[in-house]
């Protein structure tokens, strides 16, 4: 771009919470230098001319940004779900995603690809960063009408879906973190030399993935998708909590587009060199 | 749809429910999805199963080569467990069967010698509506990528399952005499060779039977993983894993495929 941001201020720690206050209280104000003529984006070159080859173009780079507390004795003792992280984590992503749209729309675009989810989840917050590549048809007037889309799609996949007959809706989240629960002394003792299935941890992550995978679906029926795509899920235990179990999934939205098409796929050898090997766990 | 899904927690029956409204969800990447799409197949959700397990204590003979059968049985059983619940899971959904399987095993900081075996895949089902299911009569599964899946099914091959061998072995130490006598020299170490061969070669077997009950012509994609998981450096599994497939009758015309030297690094 071509100033670069004024110096922080350094001195006094009012103006440095005044000043994050106001970014907050305004999130999209930063992105009002879209109408000049430069542009920001992560794209590659190959992706930059792969959208332009489906006649889209990149309008600006795109931040959400959401922390959200959680008070840090909730991991450890209790039963069922742990309500406050996944409303909390439930929030984070809301905002975000808010966050992300409304800049969006202060550039004009019509939609984000290539949202990185950057995530954490510590004892005391959850913290969720979204940033992508606003874009926007070339011709203005094609798309016009319809709601701005977000998606984690890479800007190739992008393209691949539209040619396909498809386009991305929204980005779904779900998720769920729940109590493991603790086993009896009796039963660890008695079990302790048999094979033996832990239903009870079973049940309890199931009902952590189910819940998780039902949330991210009503997030889709609600963005009237079809589909989702591309699910990432993380799940297993969380590192600050021994007793807590997380599950999150989230994935983009799709829905058949006004014109269906079909790809026609080719199959090619790829004369680069295949580059194979093994190895063998060391005995000690 | 079945009375198979009596097993199901109750959770994963009204998340199954949903999708049947029509809603899919998957872990296909675009060009998964896509591809699947085009060789006729309609993905109709994430299945998935799970069991922890808590696996049994076997002694073993600190200078005996041996196989671990109790630890052998518990892992065939709690991966079953998670492959029956994924394959119920699909059964629940109509589909005719499961691509992209994920095996995966989670360990847990309350569960000492606990592990979590997981089942991952998307069912996917025809949409000429002409059955493919597997010759018993359940969805096949298979780990095999969209794309393995649409060149598999151009050549002519339909998936029958996702066939599994397993052998956890506990490998001898050396005694010292042996340790000494071959100090400086450069000599095989006899014992270590057999042992892991034999290891290997039960894994296989295993797997090979499991596929020709499936009535199978082969086994494509076909690896053998080795992991310790946590018995220590000389109690090793192995792990065989592949896609059993059989011939369809129709008549394939292969085409030759395009040769490109790609410009990527």
């Amino acid at each position: 771009m071509s100033t670069p941001p004024p110096p922080a201020h350094h001195s006094a720690p009012d103006d440095l919470r005044a000043a994050v206050r106001e970014a907050l209280a305004s999130p999209a104000t930063t992105a009002t230098h879209a109408s000049r003529s430069g542009l920001t984006s992560d794209l590659t070159i190959d992706e930059t001319l792969i959208l332009h080859s489906v006649e889209w173009v990149p309008r600006d780079l795109v931040i959400g940004l959401s922390v959200q507390s959680v008070p840090s004795a909730i991991w450890s003792w209790g039963s069922g779900e742990i309500e406050l992280a996944s409303r909390a984590h439930a929030r984070a992503f809301e905002h975000a995603i808010a966050r992300l749209h409304a800049e969006a729309v202060a550039v004009g675009a019509h939609g984000v690809v290539g949202v990185h989810v950057e995530r954490r989840i510590l004892a005391s917050h959850i913290e969720v960063e979204l940033i992508g590549t606003a874009v926007a048809p070339a011709d203005a007037s094609a798309a016009g009408g319809t709601k701005v889309f977000i998606s984690d799609l890479p800007a190739r996949d992008f393209a691949l879906l539209l040619m396909a007959g498809w386009r991305p809706v929204a980005l779904a989240v779900g998720a769920s973190f729940t109590y493991a629960p603790r086993r009896a002394v009796g039963a660890a003792l008695r079990q302790q030399t048999q094979n033996v299935e832990l239903t009870n941890y079973t049940a309890a992550l199931y009902t952590a993935r189910s819940t998780a995978m039902e949330r991210m679906q009503r997030a889709a029926l609600d963005a009237h998708g079809t589909g989702i795509v591309d699910v990432t899920i993380t799940e297993g235990p969380l590192h600050f909590a021994a007793h807590a179990i997380g599950f999150t999934a989230w994935g983009t939205v799709v829905a058949p587009a006004a014109s269906s098409r079909t790809i026609d796929p080719l199959t090619v050898v790829s004369l680069d060199d295949a580059v194979s090997s093994f190895d063998v766990a060391p005995l000690a | 749809m079945t009375d198979t899904s009596k097993d199901l927690p109750e959770a994963s029956e009204r998340r199954l429910e949903e999708i049947e409204h029509g809603l899919f969800t998957s872990d296909l990447s675009v060009n998964e999805f896509l591809l699947v799409k085009e060789a006729g197949y309609h993905p109709l959700g994430l299945v998935m199963g799970s069991s922890i397990y808590h696996t049994g204590i076997q002694t073993r003979k600190w200078g005996e080569s041996q196989e671990l059968t109790k630890l052998t049985e518990a892992m065939y059983n709690a991966r079953e467990l998670a492959m029956t619940r994924m394959e119920e899971e699909a059964s629940e959904l109509g589909a005719d069967g499961v691509v992209g399987v994920r095996l995966d095993v989670n360990y847990y900081e309350w569960g000492k010698d606990a592990a979590e075996f997981i089942a991952v895949g998307t069912a996917v089902k025809a949409e000429d509506g002409v059955s493919r299911r597997n010759t018993l009569g359940k969805p096949f599964t298979s780990d095999l990528s969209g794309q393995d899946f649409w060149t598999l099914l151009r050549t002519g091959y339909l998936p029958q399952g996702l066939v599994m061998g397993t052998c956890v072995y506990h490998i001898a130490h050396r005694g010292l005499g042996q340790t000494l006598a071959t100090t400086g020299q450069n000599v095989e170490l006899p014992n270590f060779t057999q042992a892991l061969y034999e290891a290997r070669e039960l894994a296989m077997t295993r797997m090979q039977d499991e596929a020709s009950q499936l009535g199978a012509a082969g086994v494509v994609g076909a690896r053998l993983e080795e992991k310790t998981h946590q018995w220590g450096s000389h109690t090793i599994e192995f792990l065989a894993l592949g896609t059993a497939v059989t011939r369809t009758t129709e008549e394939i015309t292969l085409t030759s495929p395009v040769t490109i030297i790609s410009l990527d690094h």
